[in-house]
């Protein structure tokens, strides 16, 4: 089996099920007559037409969230420390530099396009296989992007917001990013081989159940406090996407080499 | 990973709800940093203080009513709906939301033992100053937190808080309409899930 025909049949493994259920269960929200301006404004404002769809997912993965994943998080939380936890995501996040530094590439920040290509070479060497953040303390913080953002740079609006079976707050948009990333890695450059499937699995696996844990006491904590958790989520998720594509377009990181030097002031 | 640090900083200020105050003067941000590294310092020393947890709690709700514009944030989490709401609605509706933010200011005290406040930079906003922050709980990873502050009859108070580009006051009025737009635009049925929620969480302690 070709590599791209293993990764084709994990992907699909995860999203033929996923997209099944959601056009078995696809339904709309009924908008609200136009002569009712005030409540018209705020649904075309919301942007969620799909809402008893995706609060059916965002049901479905609460149970499965409770019942499986927080469980395994607590586990997990129980036998390592924060340091251990550190590194981990220290590891994936290293592993999703080359597909950040395409990305910036893409949008045309060639000065972050480049923070992340020296923070792949210097963590994946220095770092130890990006297990240690040696960039950052040199002056290469993580700068993030994906291809939703990229879109977005190129105009692309943001779309009907969607809470996806397994991967949770997302947007028409920024759901193209999830097979962008699928397919950006390192591990594509490899030489097709079991040993690098089950890598691939237990990579995914890992960094799924260590961003978990690190979310447990704040995703409680909003289950607790907010009255509608759907409601409040989406919020919070259009929010930081608004902000972080913001960040992208005002930021302006040192790089080496330095391809633009500024003017003199 | 972004959607992970959004929720982080976002818990991490937690204790401070704040809302969208009326016209005001424009506030020097060396007053308004002042201001926020004195109401850091206080929070800090009843979080890390002694006492028991409802001693705590009850210093905290009194420590938010004084550095918090608590009735203007129910003015602002409302939004549209004070144009739908009767005069008793809205009255019920500011008793049930200092009650709501007192529980929500004191749940999980025992989360941020040991938190540690540093203020940073001072940013003028129009009339408005953003106090940027660090908030550092052990165990957890440091959390960037913006305070907006404004002047309020002369006095500085909190009317925003602002994590990872995300807005609290923002998210809470997005909460609320979202149990208004659920239920037919009723906001009978958003005093009744605050009532809900205040018996469910009183019951829980």
């Amino acid at each position: 089996m070709t590599k791209l025909h293993r990764r084709l049949r994990q992907g699909l493994a995860l999203t033929v099920p996923a997209l099944a259920l959601a056009t078995a269960l696809s339904g709309c929200a009924t908008a609200p007559p136009k002569s009712d301006t005030a409540d018209y404004q705020a649904y075309q404002q919301l942007n969620d037409p799909l809402e008893p769809t995706n609060r059916v997912f965002y049901n479905v993965n609460d149970k499965l969230d409770t019942y499986f994943m927080k469980p395994v998080a607590e586990g997990y939380v129980h036998i390592t420390t924060q340091g251990i936890r550190n590194h981990v995501g220290d590891f994936a996040s290293n592993i999703g530099e080359p597909a950040r530094m395409l990305n910036f590439m893409a949008e045309g920040h060639s000065k972050d396009a480049g923070t992340s290509m020296v923070r792949f070479l210097v963590n994946s060497t220095v770092g130890i296989g990006g297990i240690f953040d040696p960039a950052s303390a040199i002056g290469y913080p993580e700068t993030d992007t994906d291809f939703g953002l990229t879109l977005a740079t190129w105009g692309v609006p943001a779309g009907p917001y969607l809470y996806l079976p397994l991967f949770g707050p997302s947007g028409v948009r920024d759901a193209a990013n999830y097979p962008v990333e699928w397919f950006a890695t390192p591990m594509e450059a490899a030489p097709a081989s079991a040993a690098l499937s089950d890598f691939g699995y237990s990579e995914t696996g890992l960094h799924l159940v260590n961003t978990r844990a690190e979310l447990i006491q704040p995703i409680d904590q909003i289950k607790a406090t907010a009255l509608d958790p759907y409601a409040t989520f989406r919020s919070l998720y259009r929010q930081s996407r608004a902000s972080q594509l913001q960040q992208i377009e005002q930021r302006d990181n040192r790089t080496w080499p330095d391809w633009y030097r500024q003017p003199a002031q | 990973m972004h959607f992970r640090r959004f929720i982080l900083g976002a818990i991490a200020s937690a204790p401070m709800l704040a809302a969208m105050a009326g016209a005001a003067q424009a506030l020097p941000p060396d007053q308004a940093k002042s201001f926020i590294t004195q109401s850091g310092d206080k929070l800090v020393g009843i979080v890390n203080g002694g006492g028991s947890e409802s001693q705590k709690a009850g210093q905290l709700r009194d420590l938010v009513n004084q550095i918090v514009a608590v009735d203007q944030v129910g003015d602002y989490v409302l939004g549209r709906y004070n144009n739908v709401a009767t005069p008793a609605q809205k009255q019920q509706f500011q008793t049930l939301f200092h009650q709501l933010l007192s529980y929500n200011i004191t749940y999980q005290i025992k989360a941020y033992q040991g938190v540690t406040f540093t203020t940073n930079s001072a940013t003028p906003q129009g009339d408005d100053v953003l106090v940027d922050t660090t908030i550092a709980t052990p165990g957890k990873a440091p959390a960037d937190v913006g305070w907006v502050v404004e002047d309020d009859a002369g006095q500085p108070k909190i009317i925003d808080v602002i994590v990872a580009g995300t807005s609290l006051r923002i998210t809470t009025r997005n909460d609320y309409a979202g149990v208004i737009t659920d239920n037919g635009g009723q906001v009978s049925a958003l005093l009744n899930a605050m009532q809900n929620q205040i018996s469910k969480i009183s019951a829980a302690q």
